[in-house]
């Protein structure tokens, strides 16, 4: 009896009731049985796609840290890294690098795993799927490389937490290698026109590959790949400048890769990369604004007078550009009911006029979060300019062309032609560069890639500041192994 | 308290005769030791089921019908020890009983079985019904503050339905650091706490160490075991009718500006930037109290009643109550309502067979305000300015508009519909069976079913330009205008949101029991036991936009309107999770003197991937009972033991399916302008995920002095190793999109030392002027031994709006501590600034000067390096003092808790120009030698906002949270009215708080454990005053 009962006792414990245990999650696909379906690949795309959302940060970050804006805001320690990097005092404990850190390779990681099972199964319409990944991949590592020179790069695979304390930053070089083969890649396979507005096309493809032969200074390169996004004839300026990045009217001629944003989901503050929403012209809105035209919002990223002054009198765009807001106040029915706040954060009595809250195009609450306007990340005017300045600074420089593109920019706005050449036409080049495209988040990158970052961007340190500081944290979490960026 | 034969005052049935049996009669006088009669000692004898009690003079007369020639006689009374007499015929019987006020032979559910208080060889403290039920406390989680050496309850909210947390013996973990909590056997969710009636509640035992470990898996945060009333066989039917009403109020308002201080604070903020004074003429008076207009007296009732009482063969436990409790913010916007029935019935089927049923039914209503954070009730009461009125004089709701997110707090309140109900069943059935006399064989099968409901209606509303509450496109309350498709516009009106989920727990356990004596001074009790545990849960939920008229009266989705049900939307999930258990324990007894137990426990979780899914939880633990021996004479000490334990518990609470990577990530994007929806890598997979383990060591010892005086003392080591959490993983993973986070690891230790001292004093019943009083001291020190490797810290809450994090989980520090700048004064001068050895950028006379931490010359505010300990949200000690006295009917009992040696962040100030402030901005710096306390007050840019210890207060208080009169009335003048006894009482709950701390309430808590301690407009604990009458029937 005795002897019975202690078998009973030690089967009992060491019996395993794991069938009873054995319980899979409802309703739910798992990460390794997935790509089954061509459906399959195509939802985990839509995934891909997503992070691009992010890239609101870049329209602050590549405004802020430019001569362009202020961080402006509730306080100063109101999203503290965006005071930091105005100031150039960011170092590398920062919110917002650590978010684009994140964000860009979550985005990457998503095209990676779609790669990571490209060959798994066979459909019709597998080649376009992947070339957009590869699409994907690439944008989210240029952003990297802008940000922060030599990353570490995985391809077609996802990583492990011990793998990722072992990994080293890949040169800056070797990155950028990757890139260009990818937009090749996808350049080559996808169409020209897309039936499903917000996919990427050839010519998107083919103007960001453009975008990153300038950033390297292959400027031969650059034309003849901008040259053929200039000849397929897909793209034309359109006419009115301020009308470029109204929702009404998305998908115009001019947009060459825009990132798609909905006001049809509400959001909160939880969590930004969540939104289907553009987070930057609520932020970038008028500060308890009450009036006509505008919505209310955060007092963001707001332009400078130095930006405000560098127009011509005569621009159309420095108003589409820059928003005067008391002048524009004193130009409405009754001033003296319009109310607005300064924040604490700084105010320059101006606003980004391009990105901001804007009657009539306000989401669902909180419509700080909301904004159904879409990022143009490339435009046409962008691949002229840029198509002008690789003419103009490639080898056998060819300045007939590099005007005849910078005028198109010019005429469109009204603006005399110009008939400089060299180096004067290379800081023309830049100048309408300047003119066309602030607000848009390209001008550091533009101040850093010409070398004239130290020269106009008040406390920019020349060979710290071309790059931003990769996240402390971030080095520990991967092993600790890898050294800063210099003089962080 | 439980005793193992009953022993309450009863009247007892008597069995029927039958023939060919002894008629025995025994007589006689129950006296104490000190020769005095005792009246109502119950005299039984259990086979006959025979019984009496003494009268006024101690004297009794038992009649037994027995087949035997001797019956065992029983002599029963409370406070005195249960004497077993064996006669052998009719007889006369005198006996002496034995005070037992320190209720030694007391015995406690300890999982599983039960032992006396004597017996018990770990760390456990009872409480009993009468420290619960008398408070009036109406959740027993608060009911229990203070009341148990290394038990600390922290108060989540004090709105009404709002919730408290139990920490056992510290925070041990990132994660869930909730007990278990078992009643009648049933595992209960520590969130549904709020379904428990305290009357309903017999006793609540606390396993606070290693021999919680028989709960295996579940048991490192502790058990609490929870035993409801129960009823007593061959007594009649005792009613027990209660009630209370009662009226609360705010404890405290905060010191605020009024509207004169508010304009002249204002006009020098804009004036020193330089900037036009927004208040030229800054006379405006008081302006208007925005606290006053928020807080409101609020009633609070309940009304109980329970029957209890015994057939021969049945005992049962009847009781219903109902509750409602109106909140001091919001009335009844905030309420809570609960109705309770519960019926506990024991039945013996056969001689060898017992039934146990217990079934307890709650039906809640709550509703609720938003609470403590940005867009809470309070957080805009505080920051509303006190030059605008409630209402202007066109009659709405004033705008606020100069401050951005600060909405009328009072248009909000009463905009706000937000109800939630449950209804809870929870219960068991149970046989046991004793095969041999000692051996029981228990079966039983534990269900916990409930089901939360939740509607919340959004009217359309506008508090003012630029609000982010407003859902309506302008003052006219216009819906917004949503573009579904090109040029295809539809109104977006009033919404309803509504959920249900349903959560069922099935549990069957089976358990043998088993006692032996070895020899005749040696017995050996044990416990071998399953459990196979099944919870699954439901949601459904949906939102419809479009209710008629925006109005309440139709806020159900069944009445939407929405075109096309464009924009509502459904979502729903199920889970489940299993766990399978065996458990053996064995505990040796050598003549009452030397004591030892074992228990092994084995669990295997579904939180667990195959690798790791079973846990073996050993537990060791040993007691010497030094009065027991010979050698020890003492007059002092009236006994002594000393015990010991280490052992081995686990902690499993984590999401389902943590261990394997899933698919349920957000990846969502925009597609031809619609919200199309794909699918992202959720969760990243952790195939060696397994529970965290707690190494619990306690050593104690049960003293009593003068036999009066029971002292406990406890010194214990709680290591916890393995936590289960979430730290941050490299970027490069690319978990960091949406829906998508790190996996969760085991990784980093928190250790938790302490020492635990609970006094309890009682004098002789006998005296006229009786005295209970308890005393219990706790010291704590929490610390962060080991974070994960790579992780320096993980970050907590934030402070501020878009502020940087405020408290961390450490090594070398208390979980949850505040971490920010240290200040050193205010700097006076521009040449104070220029000569500091320190450089400060931006500093500018009448800035706070801050430390520099790291020695390197200057301040940095873009990086940690200057940051420091600027605080810990826990308790160092915590203490508890419960007193009652009683002379002749009048009773006076009081109840006062005190933690020592934390802080708390003040983070409900809004630093926007025209937000209001607390009333010390009235000494800001104002000049050279003004003040070293505080900083300047401007718009101009400056630092003094960052999260400084300017923001973090001490914590320190001593509350008294019961006070209470009452009356018994006489039994001469209640007995003519069939009444056995009536008290009527004035109470009061909260009645007096000492501290310093500057917002509404020092008890501020969360369930999380790094955001305890943050003050985000936490809605109060209120001042109660109470008048309640209970008859016993």
């Amino acid at each position: 009896m005795k002897i019975k009962l202690y078998i009973i006792t030690i089967g009992l414990f060491f019996s395993g009731c794991s069938d009873f245990l054995e319980i899979d999650p409802p309703y739910t696909q798992d990460a390794e049985n997935f790509f089954e379906r061509q459906e399959d690949y195509e939802r985990a795309l839509v995934g891909a796609y997503d992070l691009l959302q992010g890239s609101f940060l870049n329209i602050w970050i590549g405004e802020i840290a430019s001569d362009n804006a202020i961080a402006g805001g509730e306080s100063v320690t109101d999203t503290e890294g965006l005071h930091e990097i105005e100031n150039m005092s960011h170092d590398a404990v920062n919110n917002e690098l650590r978010s684009i850190w994140r964000w860009n390779y979550a985005g990457l990681t998503r095209a990676n795993y779609i790669l990571e099972f490209k060959d798994k199964i066979d459909f019709e319409g597998k080649d376009q799927i992947i070339a957009e990944c590869q699409f994907l991949r690439a944008y989210y590592y240029f952003q990297l490389v802008k940000f922060f020179g030599d990353v570490p790069l995985i391809l077609d695979k996802r990583l492990g937490a011990e793998e990722a304390k072992e990994i080293e930053r890949t040169s800056k070089s070797e990155v950028y290698r990757q890139i260009e083969s990818d937009l090749k890649a996808a350049a080559a396979v996808l169409p020209e026109v897309q039936v499903i507005k917000g996919k990427v096309t050839k010519g998107a493809a083919r103007s960001l590959l453009g975008k990153v032969q300038l950033y390297q200074n292959k400027f031969d390169q650059a034309a003849s790949t901008l040259d053929s996004v200039i000849q397929s004839s897909m793209y034309s300026l359109i006419n009115d400048y301020s009308q470029l990045f109204s929702v009404a009217n998305e998908g115009h001629s001019e947009t060459v890769f825009d990132i798609e944003y909905s006001g049809l989901e509400g959001g909160s503050y939880g969590c930004f990369i969540c939104l289907e929403g553009n987070v930057a012209p609520g932020f970038q809105g008028i500060r308890q604004y009450n009036g006509p035209v505008y919505g209310d919002g955060n007092s963001y990223n707001l332009p400078t007078q130095d930006l405000y002054d560098f127009f011509d009198a005569n621009d159309p765009r420095k108003d589409a550009t820059v928003l005067n807001l008391d002048e524009f106040i004193s130009k409405q029915a009754n001033p003296d009911q319009i109310e607005y706040a300064k924040g604490a954060g700084g105010h320059t009595g101006f606003y980004n006029n391009k990105y901001i809250k804007k009657q009539g195009e306000i989401g669902l609450p909180d419509n700080d979060l909301t904004s159904p306007v879409n990022y143009k990340v490339i435009r046409y005017a962008d691949v002229l300019l840029m198509a002008a300045e690789a003419h103009n600074r490639k080898s056998s420089p060819n300045d007939a062309k590099a005007l005849e593109y910078l005028n198109l920019v010019r005429t469109r706005v009204g603006m005399p032609s110009i008939s400089s050449n060299g180096s004067n036409l290379t800081e023309d080049i830049w100048n309408e560069r300047r003119s066309e495209l602030s607000g848009e988040g390209l001008r550091f990158f533009d101040l850093v890639r010409t070398g004239k970052a130290s020269t106009e961007i008040d406390n920019f340190v020349p060979g710290k500041h071309e790059l931003f500081p990769i996240p402390q944290v971030e080095i520990d979490l991967a092993g600790g192994n890898w050294s800063q960026n210099p003089n962080y | 308290m439980h005793k193992t034969i009953p022993s309450v005052i009863a009247f007892l049935v008597f069995s029927t005769a039958s023939f060919g049996q002894n008629k025995i009669q025994i007589s006689g006088q129950v006296t104490d030791d000190e020769n005095q009669a005792i009246i109502g000692v119950a005299v039984l004898e259990t086979v006959s089921n025979s019984g009496a009690f003494t009268d006024e003079n101690g004297n009794y007369v038992l009649d037994i019908t027995s087949f035997r020639d001797s019956a065992t006689i029983y002599f029963e009374m409370e406070n005195f020890q249960t004497e077993k007499r064996v006669v052998y015929g009719t007889s006369i019987l005198n006996v002496k009983l034995v005070n037992d006020v320190n209720k030694l032979n007391e015995v406690l559910v300890v999982g599983y079985g039960s032992a006396s208080k004597k017996e018990l060889t770990g760390a456990t403290t009872q409480v009993g019904k009468e420290n619960i039920e008398k408070l009036n406390i109406p959740r027993l989680d608060q009911a229990l503050q203070g009341q148990v050496a290394g038990v600390n309850i922290g108060t989540n909210s004090g709105s009404p339905g709002g919730t408290s947390n139990i920490r056992i013996r510290g925070l041990s973990t990132f994660g869930d650091n909730d007990p278990l909590i078992v009643v009648d056997g049933v595992i209960y969710d520590s969130d549904g706490l709020n379904s428990l009636n305290p009357n309903d509640i017999e006793s609540v035992n606390i396993l606070k160490d290693a021999t919680a470990g028989i709960y295996g898996v579940r048991a490192a945060n502790g058990v609490i075991l929870i035993e409801t009333k129960k009823g007593r066989r061959n007594t009649k039917p005792q009613i027990t009718l209660s009630s209370y009403f009662g009226t609360q109020q705010a404890v405290n308002q905060l010191d605020l500006l009024n509207a004169t201080e508010y304009a002249v604070i204002k006009n020098e903020m804009f004036g020193t930037a330089g900037e036009q004074l927004p208040f030229p003429n800054a006379q405006l008076g008081e302006g208007t109290d925005w606290q006053k207009a928020v807080f409101s007296n609020a009633s609070i009732q309940n009304h109980n009643i329970s029957i209890q009482g015994g057939s021969k063969n049945t005992s049962y436990s009847l009781g219903g109550s109902y509750f409602l409790q109106n909140g001091i913010v919001g009335n009844e916007k905030a309420n809570f309502e609960r109705l309770n029935g519960r019926v506990n019935i024991t039945t013996k089927l056969s001689e060898r067979l017992r039934l146990n049923s217990i079934f307890l039914y709650t039906k809640e209503t709550r509703n609720a305000l938003p609470e403590n954070g940005i867009g809470s009730v309070l957080y805009n009461t505080i920051n509303a300015f006190p030059t605008a009125p409630i209402k202007t004089v066109e009659g709405r709701y004033s705008y606020l508009e100069e401050v951005n997110d600060i909405i009328n707090p009072i248009a909000q309140m009463e905009n706000t519909y937000n109800t939630s109900w449950v209804n809870k069943f929870v219960g068991k059935e149970e046989i046991a069976f004793d095969i041999t006399k000692n051996l029981v064989f228990t079966n039983r099968l534990n269900y916990n079913v409930a089901l939360l409901d939740g509607k919340v209606f959004s009217p359309l509303v506008w508090y003012g330009p630029g609000k982010y509450a407003n859902n309506a496109a302008n003052e006219d309350l216009d819906p917004v205008q949503v573009e579904i498709a090109d040029g295809v516009q539809i109104d977006r009106g009033a919404s309803v949101s509504e959920s249900r989920t349903t959560y069922t727990d099935l549990n069957y356990e089976g358990f043998l029991n088993h006692k032996k004596n070895i020899t005749p001074n040696q017995t050996l009790k044990s416990t071998l036991g399953w459990s196979v545990f099944k919870r699954r849960g439901e949601n459904l939920s949906g939102t419809a936009f479009n209710i008629p008229n925006n109005s309440k009266d139709y806020a159900d989705i069944s009445a939407n309107l929405a075109s096309g049900g464009f924009l509502n939307n459904v979502s729903s999930y199920e889970f489940e999770e299993r766990l399978v258990s065996v458990f053996l324990r064995t505990e040796y007894n050598r003549e009452d003197r030397y004591l030892l137990s074992g228990i092994l426990r084995r669990d295997g979780s579904s939180k667990f991937g195959p690798n790791n899914r079973f846990g073996l939880f050993p537990t060791l633990s040993a007691g010497w009972l030094l009065s027991e021996e010979p050698f020890f004479k003492s007059d002092v000490i009236s006994f002594a033991k000393i015990r010991t334990s280490f052992g081995v518990s686990g902690n499993d609470q984590i999401e389902n399916f943590a261990y394997r990577a899933q698919l349920n990530g957000e990846g969502v994007y925009v597609f031809d302008d619609i919200i199309t929806i794909g699918t992202a890598i959720g969760r990243a997979a952790n195939p060696d995920l397994k529970w965290e383990t707690t190494r619990q060591f306690n050593i104690g010892a049960d003293i009593i002095l003068f036999n009066r005086l029971n002292t406990t003392v406890n010194y214990f080591v709680k290591n916890t190793f393995d936590l289960l959490f979430q730290p941050d993983v490299s970027g490069i993973i690319g978990s960091y999109g949406p829906g998508g986070y790190p996996p969760i690891i085991n990784a980093g230790n928190v250790s938790n030392k302490g020492v635990e001292l609970e006094m309890r004093y009682s004098t002789n019943s006998k005296r006229a002027l009786k005295l209970n009083a308890a005393y219990n001291v706790t010291y704590l020190n929490n610390e962060v031994t080991e974070t994960p490797q790579g992780v320096d810290f993980l970050p907590g809450a934030s402070f501020g709006v878009g502020g940087n994090v405020a408290t961390r989980f450490e090594k070398g520090f208390p979980i949850g501590y505040f971490h920010g700048y240290q200040t050193d004064g205010v700097f006076q001068t521009q040449e104070e600034i220029d000569n500091a050895s320190v450089i400060q950028e931006g500093a500018k006379p009448g800035d706070f000067r801050f430390v520099d931490q790291d020695g390197d010359g200057q301040i940095s505010f873009s990086d940690d390096s200057d940051k420091t300990m600027i605080g810990t949200p826990i308790p160092k000690v915590t203490m508890g003092f419960n007193f009652n006295l009683i002379f002749k009917g009048f009773d006076l009992s009081g109840n006062l808790y005190v933690a020592l040696g934390h802080e708390i962040i003040r983070n409900y100030e809004r630093q926007q120009p025209y937000a209001n402030q607390l009333a010390y901005a009235l000494d800001r710096w104002t000049g050279p030698n003004s003040t070293n306390d505080q900083a300047r007050i401007t718009t101009e840019l400056n630092r003094n906002g960052v999260f400084s210890d300017f923001y973090v207060e001490s914590g320190d208080f001593a509350r008294l949270r019961n006070l209470q009169i009452g009356y018994t009335l006489p039994t001469k003048f209640t007995s003519k009215a069939a009444i056995q006894s009536m008290r009527v009482y004035l109470s009061a709950n909260n009645l007096l708080t000492l501290t310093r701390y500057m917002g509404y309430d020092p008890d501020v808590s969360s369930g999380s454990a790094l955001a305890v301690g943050i003050d985000n407009g936490f809605y109060p604990q209120a001042k109660t005053f109470m008048g309640g009458i209970s008859i016993r029937l």
